[in-house]
């Protein structure tokens, strides 16, 4: 790390800048919420309004500049407004346009004028313009602020770009910064960097061979980008702080079929194991014929305990996109939304997260009103397909009439919305739909008991719900007994096989169902926050898990178990057809830091990673932890303030999670492999 | 020891672990076999000392509530009968001590042949002192072919046993644990001779080895003791390297978990000295374990 960037990093951690902030005052969103004003109006004048009360603020020793002194201004609607369209219509989380991957490459390389002027009349094009306006305007007086702070090289960057056409990395990057500023600044969140490595080679290339920049100096100005990217993230929206899609996709296929990796690829890898920040999450895409040496430079980031890469394996997302009816040039494209849903960047107005089928909610809502009729396991299990049908048909009936917030601003970055004066939030090229799949293991862990000891065994259904109603309090032989019964994540067919199932039959029970918008619906193995929320409406379950019990978040074994081990976790983990199922989740492991005492580990962490690739997994995300460490930041949080976790799909800080996530994350470090 | 060899068909093992991270090369599955001859004052694994299964309570998490007690049929004398397990509802109780047969263990270690073949690992027996059950460990072994296969040893066995597991495994992982033989008897109970005899032998073998020297402070971080280790491997062809692990103050952590209680005569806190340079001087490959 250089001086200038370790100076920068200090002073960002200290936060100096914060001190720039300034109070809003609420009468400020009065003309943007005027009622003469369209909701495409409306967007733009906010956007334009929040970027004109900013100051710019430059570090000392800067780089890539732009930095956020206004918090989020009001919506463009008032309370009664936003009540009446809530009314009318399906709202996705907080109602704006999120969870996309903007084609930031395209206007870097184009630069915001010649945008500007193919914009016509139409009302989204007015809106358009005064979005660009405003991004300019903003830039314009950064660009003043520089050349008065006598910077003149990033004077000459900010008078270029976005204007114009990137030329070099800097002005590249320098150009993302200011697009990606904005799109926050529009109301649009997790919407994530997309392939940052493949767009931006070019100017690297370029510069190192013109000789405009020497390696490390191209590697001074990636890490001040990546420092940009945490400037801000207190003021992004998320569900928990570290929540906000920022992430970035390195290597993979490219859309004409070569294999992506570059010397950038490499190099953003780097940056962020000497960096140690949440921003910008790591996706790395692999497949079978990936070198050790990548997986081994992935470890390296795993073993600092930042959560990622999160590992994408093309060998099973590309057919498995293809097969949904994707075109090949864009599943061979492919990147990751905020946390681990496959998304088209550019080209999808997709809503990967838009609810969930709560497996084990299912199965033991099934076992409760249906176990004691069933004569045998395979009509406990039609009863189980029949319910989660109608689970998904039920969902999918409530998510009608959807609307999303007018993005105007982010709508510049998507193919066909200036040509056809469409916005983003009506949809692009792809409309396609997602449903999480939650707590798969404790559902197949249910049906391994059951089969075990009820319908293999003498045990009475009738008993067996009592003993379930009085949380196990009275029944201890019975609930050792189920919890001895084979669990998922122990390369124990007898789960296993369960778990096959359920995928298998949610992917049918979304097959064929369309979106109001013509796409189509697609199954996953993530959770989100459901995990949480799914737990709280569970009793004690037939899997002999107590009352209270966490389920497990995404595609990961239950968490009141005895475990073999990470390779019969993997070799579980990859017995389902993950390709059915390719709306995203990573199995998620967690390694004691232990493991990473000696340096042969990384080598064998990479091998374990390479055979879950190998084996036809779909992703992977790995979490270095402590328990201890945890334990002890719970209780003295002023002395944890960087330790970093993974939580469910995105690294946050683990001081500034709510207590049931910490506690969540505490409970899975204690089946530390 | 013949009845050792013969009793081949089941061995008792306390756990079995897998990506066992220092156990050798690659990602490898370590099984450890119960039954120590050794009583090493720094041991962390005191449940692998007795050959016999036997009852494991979290004394720490315990609430004391009495159910184990009800169901109890020989209060005064566990005999490890595993009553009180399922009637624990916090799972505090388990058996350390797993009888397995054979062919059960082969198949469970076969299981994962591509795992091993895909990163160069393979399998090692640890303990305990695997070779106190070499009959059973080399009957497994036979049941491993293309396995690469490793033992963790103290060396403390009969000449005819070490002998034989010199030959059959690809990796032999042996313990130098106190140079000083009167020391050696006081710390680890046993005489060393025996196992002096043993690493020499291994030194001029060719079987691949590792020596691992665990360093006590106090006890064992000395120079001589450095040196007496340097002077036994120094021309040795099959040395791979010798591996340093200083005393982990966690090596109690399971002393009353079995009934015992853990009581070491030296200064736990001091942090052990190392004499490494010994190895530099002389060539020889080391790797520290912190």
């Amino acid at each position: 790390m250089t001086n200038r960037i370790a100076s920068l990093k200090k002073a960002q951690w200290e936060r100096i800048h914060h001190s720039a902030r300034i109070a809003l005052d609420p009468a400020m969103a009065l003309p943007y919420r005027s009622g003469a004003l369209p909701d495409t109006a409306r967007t733009a004048l906010r956007l334009e309004t929040a970027l004109a009360m900013e100051t710019p603020y430059l570090f000392p020793g800067e780089l890539i500049a732009f930095t956020r002194t206004v918090p989020n201004l009001p919506p463009i609607f008032s309370e009664t407004e936003w009540d009446t369209i809530r009314n009318a219509h399906f709202i996705h989380e907080m109602g704006n346009v999120s969870n996309l991957s903007p084609d930031y490459g395209k206007v870097i390389a184009s630069g915001l004028l010649p945008i500007r002027d193919a914009l016509g009349d139409h009302a989204l094009h007015a809106a358009m313009r005064r979005s660009i306006d405003a991004v300019l305007q903003l830039t314009a007086r950064y660009a003043q602020a520089a050349r008065k702070a006598g910077d003149e090289a990033l004077a000459d960057t900010l008078e270029r770009v976005p204007a114009q056409g990137a030329k070099t990395f800097r002005e590249a990057l320098q150009s993302l910064r200011i697009l990606h500023y904005a799109m926050w600044c529009e109301g649009d969140y997790h919407n994530t960097l997309g392939r940052f490595d493949q767009y931006m080679y070019p100017y690297l290339a370029a510069d190192l061979a013109a000789g405009r920049e020497t390696q490390e100096s191209a590697f001074e100005l990636l890490c001040a980008f990546f420092l940009s990217c945490n400037r801000d993230s207190d003021l992004y929206p998320g569900m928990q702080q570290g929540d906000n899609g920022q992430s970035i996709v390195l290597g993979g296929m490219t859309p004409d079929g070569r294999d992506g990796f570059n010397l950038l690829s490499e190099m953003c890898l780097k940056a962020s194991a000497e960096l140690c920040l949440i921003d910008p999450k790591i996706n790395l895409r692999v497949n079978k014929n990936t070198p050790l040496s990548v997986f081994e430079l992935g470890t390296q980031l795993t073993k600092l305990g930042l959560g990622f890469p999160q590992y994408e394996n093309d060998d099973v997302a590309i057919p498995a996109l293809t097969a949904l009816g994707y075109a090949e040039e864009d599943a061979r494209n492919y990147a990751m939304a905020a946390c681990w849903e496959f998304i088209i960047p550019g080209r999808g107005m997709e809503i990967p997260n838009i609810g969930a089928l709560p497996f084990a909610n299912t199965v033991n809502r099934v076992i409760w009103d249906k176990l004691a009729a069933c004569p045998d396991m395979n009509v406990l299990k039609s009863e189980i397909r029949q319910a989660i049908f109608e689970s998904v048909r039920r969902t999918l009936a409530e998510r009608r009439n959807l609307y999303v917030i007018p993005s105007p601003y982010l709508s510049l970055f998507f193919d066909g919305c200036v040509e056809k004066a469409q916005d983003i939030s009506l949809g692009c090229t792809y409309n396609n739909w997602g449903l999480h799949g939650t707590g798969l293991a404790a559902a197949a862990d249910m049906l391994a008991a059951v089969e075990q000891e009820v319908f293999h065994g003498n045990l009475l259904p009738g008993a067996l719900l009592s003993a379930m109603d009085a949380n196990f309090e009275g029944y201890d032989a019975l609930r050792h007994r189920l919890k001895s019964a084979p669990k998922m994540g122990n390369d124990d067919d007898r789960a296993d096989q369960h778990a096959v199932w359920l995928l298998n039959t949610f992917a049918e029970a979304v097959s064929g169902h369309k979106n109001e918008r013509g796409g189509i619906v697609r199954a996953g193995t993530g959770s989100a926050m459901f995990y949480i929320f799914h737990a709280y409406e569970l009793g004690a379950t037939a899997d002999g898990r107590e009352r209270g019990t966490p389920l497990p978040a995404n595609y990961a074994p239950s968490l009141n178990i005895r475990l073999s081990g990470p390779v019969s976790l993997i070799k579980s983990f990859t017995k389902p057809d993950l390709g059915k199922v390719i709306n995203g989740g990573p199995l998620t492991i967690e390694f004691s830091d232990s493991v990473f005492t000696q340096d042969e580990s990384i080598t064998k962490v990479a091998q374990l990673v390479q055979l879950f690739v190998l084996r036809g997994g779909h992703q992977l995300q790995l979490n270095t932890v402590n328990r201890e460490r945890l334990i002890d930041a719970q209780e003295h949080p002023e002395n944890h303030r960087n330790l970093i976790v993974r939580v469910w799909g995105w690294s946050g800080y683990f001081v500034e999670l709510d207590k049931c996530y910490q506690d969540h994350i505490i409970r899975r470090a204690e089946l530390n492999l | 020891m013949s009845a050792q060899k013969s009793a081949g068909k089941t061995g008792v093992v306390f756990d079995i672990k897998e990506f066992a991270v220092f156990d050798g090369p690659g990602i490898r599955t370590t099984v450890f076999m119960k039954g120590c001859p050794l009583s090493c004052a720094w041991c962390h694994n005191p449940e692998g000392l007795s050959p016999a299964p036997q009852l494991m309570v979290s004394r720490a998490a315990c609430t004391h509530c009495g159910a184990c007690a009800l169901v109890c049929p020989s209060p005064e004398n566990c005999t490890a009968c595993g009553r009180c397990i399922p009637a624990c509802r916090g799972g505090y109780r388990k058996i350390a001590g797993e009888t397995w047969t054979s062919e059960a263990l082969g198949e469970r270690l076969q299981k994962d042949a591509d795992v091993y073949a895909l990163s160069g690992g393979g399998v090692t027996f640890s303990g305990g002192e695997p070779l106190m059950q070499w009959g059973f460990v080399s009957s497994v072994i036979d049941r491993l072919r293309g396995i690469h296969t490793a033992i963790e040893t103290s060396g403390f066995a009969p000449d005819d046993v070490f002998s034989d597991a010199m030959r059959r495994c690809d990796l032999i992982l042996i313990d130098w644990k106190v140079s000083d033989p009167a020391l050696h008897l006081r710390y680890t109970g046993v005489r060393q001779d025996i196992i002096l005899r043993h690493v020499r032998q291994l030194a001029a073998g060719n079987t691949p080895f590792i020596l691992r020297m665990p360093i006590i402070p106090g006890i064992n971080d000395n120079e001589a003791h450095f040196r007496t280790a340097a002077a036994l491997v120094q021309d040795s062809e099959s040395l791979i390297r010798v591996d340093v692990l200083p005393y982990q103050r966690a090596a109690g952590a399971k002393y009353e978990m079995v009934g015992m209680r853990y009581a070491p005569d030296f200064a736990e806190e001091a942090s052990p000295r190392f004499f490494t340079e010994v190895f530099e001087q002389s060539g020889i490959p080391y790797q520290i374990f912190r």
